[in-house]
């Protein structure tokens, strides 16, 4: 009854409380990184800290935030590491081809953007679940990268033949902060933009709680949708071009390593967000908190194969906060 | 069904005295409610005059700050949800989960699965015979078991519900708002579903903002109005008019509010309009200022001719033309651009978005407006929400407030703020007060008659033929796809507007 409710006195619990769920991911943070800021002399580090952001931080922010578009429609994009892998063979391809770099990248991000159109055909088109849309892309994008490299053989770049530009974009730095950290900081930015104070957010947003009421109140919902996944195979296409930068090689298939914990990162910063909807800083601090976690657990000396047993802890633990925090809410 | 036989006499229910606060507000203020065994009780109120309070204390989810519950003349001094069930007490409310994922047969046994004796595995046969047993005994109705939930109808998944409640033999079923969702044809399945129940002994608690139901089913019917009881009358007694008056102290003239506006230029005229199989030849004209109501039966074709306008649907023929230029619509945005509205009947499902905010709901079709180069300009959009909060006194903790905290009445404000927003000038309103309390109601008709004065065109589809014949200047009614009379709304009575829409000999024969 509206009566009981209006009628509520904020009490001091349940402001603590609302603090709590308005910061719980800020929160989760801070806890995680003093546990191994405890646990091991060397975590709370200048030159581990700036390996987490190089290391566990760049790319899978990038394909996390390509997911969060893909989620905000309601979606969800199975197919990124597939954009990044398109995105990084054009990209090696051509520059071995003695193409100009710019020339390649921009080939690459077109490569991303077609996966993503592919995507959007199926979705918007034809009205197939973005879910099975985008794992039959991804099953599709696998055998087109074996077919292309006779069976699954990376394409090198001989160390002659890597151009200056190429090895700027994965290991240069600009007054002593690296390439892809910058690249990384401006889509977090333009993308925070996009989803929070442009119109195409607000929509994409609406679209994800619900669909009807958009297209009841005469908007197209459909070609939102295409747009929202167009724009996350073009964003993982950067992740792709700032991968091969870096390892100077294109491994058919090494993207989908990425899909996994993108997905993590993007519902742990809606799961932990006030509201519950997908936002590009709660992805962001959704990565944070991975790659905090892997990198900490590897630090205290723990076998290597017990990462990925830190990784569904912590998303259990995501869970359980805020369940406890949105049943007192 | 129940264990009471038919001649035992007293209450199935008594809530005697009953005071409940909530941090600090009173909820109730000494509410009684007395439920004789066999019986159909009707239990209405305002939005806030303590309904579900009182139905939550009887369901156990609440305790009570004072007074007594009697069930079956034992008093109970803690009632727990699980107690309450065993006690016979089954509750059937609209919003109730069922999982979408389960089958009809999983959903109905949830909890209490019958078993192979002597062993732990599920009876599924045993469970699929009971359960087809009473959906083809009291619904008519075969619902394969193996159908999930989501896949049911509004009307299905109810069903369901009471299915799982009779597979417990209740004494008691406590309707909470039942038919909100429910179409006029699966609304008359219900009824006469508690008519037999009510004749096979069970007690049945019926809340329902219809006071034509209540008044169409209830033995006796009790009043709340700010946490009190104000009444408790046999229906022999009484009528839905003293019954509105008595929820909101106020008399019945002032329920229809009418504003007399001098219709403009033709704003919207369809001519020979033709959907096979739906509707034919259907023409009309409605100018600014008018407030033109329809209505039909299921089937009549209405509902269809107004998805038709907004471009949810395609007409086979005919023409549609809106201030003078042609307009068929194939989809919604196309309609909205020509100032069409649609306030749809699934207020829920479509016309709001629960979990969007106040604000967010209220722009949602004219962002444009509030777009400066692709980004949201928040300090006109926020002026345009509080503008159109305070025009239409819509009840909300703040701009920023989840429209699913809003009260239905209030939902119907926001969900018509965004067309007012949008500057519409053709209001296509399909039931809009459905499920919307007395209060809200009013007030949602004064809004048309400002819209209307304002020079707006309405539509009003209604099956409610008081509220036509309250709010509009002319009635429309279809009858299978087609208009067979038209009434001026000062000069006719519900008699007549009822038997036209049912078709009645007398009426065809009027119009042959």
């Amino acid at each position: 009854m509206t009566l009981q409710t209006s009628a509520i006195e904020p009490s001091v619990p349940r402001a603590i409380i609302g603090v709590v769920v308005d910061n719980a991911l800020v929160l989760a943070l801070v806890t995680v990184f003093a546990i191994f800021s405890f646990a091991t002399p060397t975590f709370l580090t200048i030159a581990n800290l700036q390996s987490i952001l190089v290391n566990n931080f760049t790319l899978l922010a990038i394909a996390a935030i390509a997911m969060t578009f893909a989620v905000s429609v309601g979606g969800i994009d199975l197919s990124v590491g597939t954009a990044i892998d398109f995105a990084s063979f054009a990209f090696v391809s051509l520059v071995l081809a003695g193409q100009p770099v710019v020339v390649a990248a921009l080939a690459g991000l077109g490569a991303g953007a077609a996966v993503g159109a592919f995507n959007a055909v199926l979705i918007s088109g034809i009205g197939i679940s973005p879910f099975l849309a985008t794992l039959g892309t991804l099953f599709i994008g696998r055998s087109i990268q074996q077919l292309l490299t006779n069976g699954g053989n990376p394409v090198y770049l001989p160390p002659s033949g890597v151009p200056e530009a190429f090895r700027f974009l994965g290991r240069g730095a600009i007054g002593g902060i690296p390439v892809p950290l910058i690249i990384a900081a401006i889509i977090i930015v333009a993308a925070t933009v996009i989803l929070t104070r442009a119109r195409f957010g607000r929509v994409a947003l609406a679209i994800g709680i619900q669909p009807s009421v958009v297209r009841y109140s005469g908007i197209a919902a459909r070609a939102h949708v295409a747009v929202a996944f167009i724009l996350a195979g073009l964003i993982a296409a950067v992740a792709g071009l700032i991968l091969s930068a870096t390892v100077t090689v294109y491994i058919p298939s090494s993207g989908s390593a990425f899909l996994l914990n993108a997905i993590g990162a993007t519902f742990i910063g809606t799961t932990l967000s006030r509201l519950g909807r997908p936002n590009i800083p709660g992805t962001v601090l959704g990565v944070l908190l991975l790659g905090i976690v892997a990198n900490g657990l590897l630090l205290t000396g723990l076998n290597f194969y017990w990462q990925q047993v830190g990784t569904g802890l912590l998303i259990f633990a995501v869970l359980a906060l805020s369940f406890i925090t949105r049943r007192k809410a | 069904m129940s264990a009471t036989s038919p001649d035992e006499t007293g209450d199935a229910i008594h809530l005697d005295g009953i005071v409940k606060r909530f941090d600090g507000a009173l909820a109730l203020n000494r509410a009684s409610l007395r439920v004789r065994r066999g019986t159909v009780h009707g239990l209405v109120g305002q939005n806030g005059a303590g309904k579900s309070t009182l139905i939550k204390l009887l369901a156990g989810l609440h305790q009570p700050d004072e007074g007594r519950i009697e069930i079956d003349g034992q008093a109970y001094d803690k009632l727990t949800p699980h107690r309450v069930e065993e006690l016979g007490i089954h509750f059937i409310h609209q919003d109730r989960l069922l999982v979408p994922t389960f089958t009809v047969g999983e959903a109905l046994f949830l909890g209490r699965e019958p078993r192979i004796a002597g062993t732990p595995f599920l009876d599924r046969r045993l469970m699929q015979r009971r359960a087809s047993e009473i959906l083809d005994d009291y619904f008519g109705v075969k619902l394969p078991s193996s159908a999930l939930i989501s896949e049911l109808s509004t009307a299905e998944k109810q069903i369901v519900q009471i299915t799982r409640a009779l597979l417990d033999q209740p004494k008691v079923l406590v309707f909470d708002e039942p038919t909100a969702a429910l179409v006029r044809r699966e609304a008359d399945i219900l009824f006469r579903l508690i008519r037999r129940l009510r004749d096979e002994g069970v007690t049945v608690i019926y809340i329902s903002h219809y006071l034509n139901e209540i008044e169409e089913l209830c033995d006796t019917v009790t009043v709340l109005r700010n946490g009190e009881d104000v009444a408790t009358l046999p229906f022999g007694e009484t009528s839905a008019a003293a019954i509105a008056r008595l929820m909101v102290a106020r008399d019945i003239a002032d329920l229809y509010p009418k504003r007399s506006v001098t219709p403009g230029k033709d704003i919207l005229t369809l001519d020979r309009l033709s959907a096979h199989g739906k509707y034919q030849d259907i023409s009309l004209t409605l100018r600014r200022g008018e407030v033109l109501g329809l209505t039909g039966l299921l089937g009549s074709g209405a509902k269809e001719l107004i998805r038709t306008l907004f471009g949810l649907e395609s007409a086979t023929s005919g023409q549609i033309t809106i201030d003078g230029k042609p307009a068929r619509s194939v989809n919604p945005a196309q309609a909205v651009d020509r100032h069409l509205a649609l306030v749809p009947e699934d207020r829920r499902g479509n016309g709001v978005a629960l979990d969007l905010s106040v604000t967010e709901n209220i722009t949602l079709s004219s962002l444009k407006r509030f777009t400066r180069l692709g980004f949201l300009d928040f300090t006109s959009e926020r002026r345009e929400a509080d503008d159109l909060i305070r025009r239409l006194e819509i009840k909300t903790s703040g701009r920023n407030a989840l429209v699913r905290t809003l009260s239905g009445g209030n939902q119907q404000k926001v969900a018509i703020a965004k067309w007012l927003s949008r500057h519409s000038e053709i209001y296509l309103l399909d039931e809009p007060t459905v499920g919307v309390d007395i209060g809200s109601k009013v007030e949602i008709y004064n809004l048309i008659g400002d819209l209307a004065a304002r020079g707006a065109g309405i539509i009003v589809l209604s099956s409610d033929l008081q509220e036509l014949i309250g709010i509009t200047d002319r009635i429309l009614v279809l009858f299978r796809g087609s208009i067979i009379r038209e009434f001026a709304s000062s000069q006719t009575s519900l008699d007549d507007v009822l038997a036209a829409s049912t078709g009645s000999i007398e009426v065809l024969r009027h119009v042959g």
